[in-house]
């Protein structure tokens, strides 16, 4: 197990740019995968694609942010990436739909983001789970799928 | 300087009765056995109950358990505004460095209530079988979203009509493998099970 204990900066420092570009090269730079909700995070055990058993335990002032450099040695790099999101976009029928399915979603406590008529869910488990909580709203055409 | 690395957080959350004081009366000597040092937040209505219960079990010094009255649905000072809990654990970690771990449990709630992330590391949901063995088809956030789901009172399943083994095949299948611990905290069943993924998950020293 590693411990990772702190952010060394992010890959888009200039001052890390060419230590990680010539890790890279030699495939030394390895990649933890994090959904959105655990970048929250500030201890967790996960592991990279290289397999490496990392147990992160950061200062609580810390954030975990996309492109975060964990560990950078002379023969290795730990970087941070965050994992591509899918969302579920909806589009109302009309107004009182839109209203409609805004209180859903909040009922729900799904995480949305607007995208001017369409309404976007983002999908933290199953598609299925999602579409079954709209079944009522699809079936009488209240909404219908969009393509994000 | 380096900051010193603080104490891991450790949510227990779940319907009212479900056993999370409980959980909490196993896990503290079980902490203790290993030499962690710990203190708990509880969170109540309007009342310190859970706290007192906590305070006078002789279990763990009472000056390491604080309790923090919501006012409010109780889910909202663990996810919404965890600004309560997060003085609390501030105090006891200041109070009692070095400080390996807080547990937190939560006021009992539905099937909805989850923690803030900024809250804590890692979240545990506790279930009963006397709740119903439809509890985990009924895909609450709660019973989704939680690190590890603990169904308590195993052994109450005959007597309530649950049949314990389909009740925990539902919970994993609808947690897609994230993990499902059967517990009787009256008798401390799997509870070692439970200090197992607290300490790979948060403590690090398996």
């Amino acid at each position: 197990m590693l411990k990772l204990t702190g952010i060394v900066g992010m890959v888009s420092d200039s001052g890390l740019g060419e230590a990680l570009h010539d890790l890279a090269h030699e495939d030394r730079v390895e990649t933890i995968i994090l959904d959105r909700r655990d970048m929250l995070r500030k201890r967790l055990r996960t592991v990279t694609d290289k397999g490496t058993d990392c147990a992160i335990a950061l200062p609580r002032t810390t954030a975990l942010d996309d492109g975060a450099v964990l560990l950078l040695e002379t023969d290795r790099a730990i970087i941070v990436r965050a994992r591509v999101e899918t969302w579920l976009v909806l589009k109302p029928a009309d107004t009182a739909a839109a209203l409609e399915l805004g209180y859903h979603a909040g009922n729900l406590h799904w995480r949305v983001a607007f995208r001017g008529p369409l309404l976007a869910v983002a999908q933290e488990g199953p598609r299925k789970d999602y579409l079954a909580r709209l079944d009522a709203f699809l079936a009488d055409g209240r909404i219908s799928l969009a393509h994000d | 300087m380096t900051e010193p690395l603080s104490a891991a957080r450790v949510g227990i959350g779940g319907p009212v009765g479900s056993g999370k004081t409980a959980l909490l009366e196993c896990l503290i000597p079980a902490f203790a056995d290993r030499g962690t040092s710990l203190a708990v937040i509880t969170n109540d209505l309007v009342t310190r109950e859970d706290a007192e219960r906590l305070q006078r079990s002789g279990l763990i010094e009472p000056s390491r358990v604080v309790a923090v009255e919501a006012g409010a649905c109780p889910h909202t000072v663990i996810r919404e505004d965890p600004t309560l809990n997060l003085d609390a654990a501030e105090r006891l970690e200041m109070l009692f460095r070095p400080l390996d771990l807080v547990l937190l449990e939560s006021g009992g709630d539905n099937l909805a209530s989850t923690f803030s992330a900024e809250l804590v590391d890692y979240w545990i949901f506790v279930i009963d079988v006397s709740g119903g063995g439809d509890i985990p088809r009924k895909r609450g956030p709660g019973v989704l979203q939680a690190d590890l789901l603990v169904i308590n009172k195993a052994d109450l399943a005959p007597h309530v009509g649950v049949d314990l083994a389909a009740m925990t095949k539902e919970a994993r299948d609808v947690r897609h493998g994230r993990p499902v611990i059967v517990t009787n905290c009256r008798t401390g069943e799997a509870i070692d099970d439970v200090v197992d993924h607290i300490v790979r998950n948060v403590l690090f020293d398996d």
